[in-house]
Order: structure tokens, then sequence, then C-alpha cells
């Protein structure tokens, strides 16, 4: 029997269904078994053939904003995905591309910096790893910089900065750098100005912080201004009568081979001139086993 | 034989096509303009007259598949050759299979000609013949192959500009389908999440055939993927033809 036109047809759709099918599943399975394999992969490599910012500006035909968008919006997933053991190698440079791009995009700037921070404390309390913690700050430092750079109306940047040396390098005098720049772009808050004086007297220069506290309380716009700077006048203050007093009585010590049993003492004994009294003009007390002196009540609960 | 007699002419078909030899001009010119590059690089320029060559031959090739492969069906539709060629005892199915293959012994022939400059160039800064090298060059073909097909499969049904945009997209796809992987690890569990891995399954994955990142710095290749990888291809090219294969028997030419 000789099969027919539309029976060899029907034949040949059928099997041409089977091999589609089959192929199919082919695909899917193999496309699973293929995932399972692990392959070897270079530190980095996935990301270390991304070319500078300046290069892809170019290379984006125009479509600058979006290739930044793009790039921003799969740096969230990488830098999110901890499974990616290197993929703080190229911090900065994928940043740096992104504000390249576009320079007007502000969260990149600001949660870039906040990863890297991040990551930097990460760095420090889980693996001691030192050298990570100072490569990822500079980093946060430079994206900061960047935005400044990029945004000079933007106060945020310089006050980001500033918050950053202050709380988590413990550096002072840049934190304070940072504080003078941000209070001088327009919109800063008055905060700002009380987080520099804060910086001043954190890096041990009591006499400007003293006026420039002094200065804070005298143009305070408000009463709980006047407070805040009040109490850190009171603070500057026995912080510098404190000083003052335990270098004395260590002075007292030298001479007399023991601590003065009051202050009193180191007046009659021509170490001061007088007893200085606290800005509410209440007695400092004193600790004649110690020698350290503390004011009666905190600062901050006067 | 119908088959082999159908890929000849497409071979001899192909070989006359000015477009295959400019794209052979630049792949070449890409492989030896490597040197130039490496003159500019501080450190490893071995590493990356190893790069830019592989890539060289992996864009051209591509651009040979797409190009050509776009046209071949078309063409035939176009000029109406199809009908003199339809009348004789001559399998829908086979023709497309003919210049499937046809094609594919192209880009083999091309292919071999850019590896073995890519390989000359390579010696002359090493000395020695790296045929660590041909893996990759090798798993670049297989791709070439799928890309193959996916090309005939477009040009089966539609014009070669539009059928050229496809195939490129399907390129992109097969580069970028890897992506869905990292969101499938963040997605909670679901109907979307479902819907997103069964996507990233049927979603061809190019990367598959990449090992350009292991061969150039030497790092071990797992034996397993050399065969999954070798599957993969061939089960998802037969897929693509057997789609070709059914769109063009139901075509209807008048």
């Amino acid at each position: 029997m000789v099969k027919s036109g539309a029976a060899k047809r029907g034949s040949a759709t059928g099997l041409l269904l089977a091999v589609l099918l089959a192929s199919g599943a082919g695909i899917v399975t193999l496309k699973a078994a293929t995932d399972r394999v692990v392959r070897k992969k270079l530190p980095g490599s996935s990301i270390i053939y991304i070319p500078s910012g300046k290069f892809l500006k170019y290379a984006a035909f125009g479509y600058r904003g979006l290739a930044a968008d793009a790039i921003y919006i799969w740096a969230i997933q990488y830098y999110s995905t901890p499974a990616i053991d290197d993929r703080l190698d190229h911090f900065d440079h994928i940043f740096a591309i992104i504000n390249e791009l576009d320079p007007r995009f502000q969260d990149p700037y600001e949660v870039g910096a906040m990863i890297a921070v991040q990551e930097a404390r990460d760095a420090l309390e889980r693996a001691r790893d030192q050298a990570l913690f100072s490569s990822l700050i500079r980093a946060a430092f430079a994206i900061l910089d960047r935005g400044a750079a990029n945004n000079p109306d933007q106060w945020v940047y310089p006050f980001d900065a500033g918050h950053i040396a202050l709380m988590n390098l413990k550096d002072y005098p840049l934190a304070e750098k940072y504080f003078a720049q941000c209070m001088k772009i327009p919109g800063a808050p008055d905060f700002v100005e009380r987080l520099r004086a804060n910086a001043i007297f954190k890096k041990g220069d009591l006499k400007t912080s003293w006026e420039t506290w002094l200065d804070i309380y005298k143009r305070a716009p408000d009463e709980r201004t006047k407070k805040i700077a009040s109490n850190h006048l009171y603070n500057v203050k026995a912080t510098i009568d404190k000083e003052g007093l335990e270098g004395s009585a260590a002075k007292f010590r030298e001479r007399f081979g023991r601590l003065p049993a009051d202050l009193e003492a180191l007046v009659r004994t021509g170490f001061i001139r007088e007893v200085p009294r606290d800005l509410d003009g209440k007695d400092y007390l004193y600790d004649p086993a110690t020698g350290k002196v503390k004011t009666v009540i905190s600062p901050w609960r006067r | 034989m119908k088959i082999g007699a159908i890929a000849g002419i497409t071979f001899k078909e192909a070989k006359r096509d000015r477009v295959l030899y400019l794209l052979f001009f630049f792949a070449a010119l890409g492989i030896v303009a490597s040197r130039v590059l490496a003159v500019l690089t501080v450190g490893d320029r071995i590493k990356i007259i190893k790069d830019v060559g592989l890539a060289s031959i992996s864009v051209f090739g591509v651009l040979m598949a797409i190009l050509i492969g776009t046209g071949l069906v078309y063409k035939e539709i176009d000029k109406k050759t199809i009908y003199t060629l339809l009348a004789k005892p001559l399998h829908r199915s086979e023709f497309i299979l003919g210049k499937f293959l046809g094609l594919v012994l192209t880009l083999l022939v091309m292919t071999a000609a850019m590896a073995v400059i890519f390989l000359a160039i390579v010696y002359a800064h090493t000395a020695r013949v790296e045929g660590s090298l041909l893996v990759a060059v090798a798993y670049i073909f297989l791709e070439l192959i799928l890309i193959t097909a996916v090309a005939v499969l477009f040009s089966s049904f539609s014009t070669p500009i539009l059928s050229s945009l496809f195939a490129l997209a399907f390129y992109l796809i097969g580069h970028l389908s890897w992506g869905l992987e990292l969101i499938i690890k963040k997605m909670r569990p679901g109907t979307g999440k479902a819907l997103v891995r069964a996507l990233y399954l049927v979603l061809p994955d190019l990367e598959n055939f990449n090992f350009k990142t292991e061969v150039v710095h030497g790092l071990p290749i797992p034996p397993a993927i050399y065969l999954s990888s070798f599957l993969y291809g061939v089960c998802y090219t037969a897929f693509i033809l057997g789609l070709a294969v059914l769109i063009f028997r139901r075509r209807d030419f008048i």
C-alpha cells in the first residue's frame, strides 16, 4: 500500500512536532545541567572590561542618561549580592562611570557612598580587613567629592563626607573641613554649623571651639539652638578648666609627692590664681584620691 | 543527497557574496590590529591580542551568519527561483536543511581561516601554537551554527532587514539572559518567580559557548561543560530548524 500525500504530510508533521518537543525538552534539561557545572571565574572578571565613563559617553550614542540608569540599576543588584566575593574590587570605578555619564544624577553619589561605608564597616568588624576598610572609605570620599564638584549647589555631599569623617573615620580635622565647605552652600541647614563646632572641639582646638559656639549662641534664632549652644559652651569651658585643674594637681604631686586635698590647696600653693567654676557658677567636683575633676551635672542635662 | 546538493549550491552562492569577503577583511584587520592595541597597553600584551582576536572571530562570524543567513531563503522567494526548486521532487525541509548546511559550511571555512590568522599572530608573539585557543574557537563556531539556524528561521517568513534585527536580538538576549538568574535569586517564591524561571530556561544562553575568559587566562574548564554545552547547542539548533521547517512548510508563495 502506497501512502497518500495527505497521510505522508501528516506523518511528517508528527515527526517534526516530535523533533520540536524532544529538542525543547533537551534545551531545558541541558540548560539546567550546564548551570549546575561550576565554572572557574577570574576575580573581578565580571566587570574588569567596563571601560571608563569618558569612553562610554561616546559609546552611548547620546543615551548617556539611559546608560547611567542601566549601570546604576545593575550596580545596585551587583553590590547587593554578597555571593560575589570580589565585587568590591572596582567599586569606585563603577560609580565613577555612572557619575561621568550623568553628573547630575544625584542618587548614585549618596547611595554609592552609603554602600562603600557599610561595606567598609563590615570589612573591619567581620574580617578585620583594615586595607579594604581604608580603600572603601577612600572610595566613599571620592564619590562624594565628585558629587560636590559636579553639583556645587548641593550641600548634601560635603555634609555626608563630613559625617563619614566624623562618625566612621574619627578624622575631626577632615570633618571640620567638609562641614565648613557645606556651610558655604546656600540652603545648608543650621545644624551643619553646630556639627562643625563639635568637630573643632573633638579635634582638640578648644579655643576656636569656644569662639565658634559663642558665635552660634549669640546668633541663635531660637531658644532651642541657644540652649544647645549653651550646653556646648558649658562643656567646652568645663573641659578647659578640667584640663587646667588636673594638670595643676599633677604638678602639685610632683612637688609634694601627694595629690592636693582640695582645689583650694592649688591656690594656696600658687599653682592657680583662683578655683574656676563652671558656666553656671557651680563648683567642680574634685576627687583627692585620683586627682580627677568633673562637673556636678552632665552638660547635656542642665 | 538532495540536502547535500542544496548545501553545495548555497556554499557556492555564499562564496560569491562580497559581504562575506568584506566581513572577513574586517575580521582579519581586527585580529592583526590587536598587535597595535597591545603596543598601547602596559603589561600583558598577549592577553590583549587573544581577547581582541577571539572577539573579532566571534563578532564578525555572527555578522556573517546574520547578514548572509537572513537573505538565504528570502532571496529564493524574491527572485522566484523557489518555484523552480519546489516543482522538483524536493521536500521543503530538505531545502531548509540544505540552505542551513551550506551556510554552516561557509562559516566553517571562514572561521577556520580567521583562526589560522589568529593563531599565526599569537605564534608571532609567543613562538608556540596554543591549541587551547581552538577550544574557544570551536565553541564560537557552535554558537555561529545556532545563529545561522536562527537567521534561516527568520528568513523563512520575513524580510532580510527584519530578520537581521530579530537574529541580532536573539544574539543579544542570548548573551544577557544570565542576568535573569540574578533576578530569580532576589524574587520571592510564587508565580512571578516560576514564570521568570521558565523564561530563563527557555531563552537562549549563549554564554554556554563562551570559553574566551577561561582560555585566555588558562583557567581550568570543567570537562562536564564541554558535553552539556555541545548538546545544548545541538538541541537548540534542532529546535530552531524544526520551527523553520514547520513554518516554511506552511508558507504559500502564490
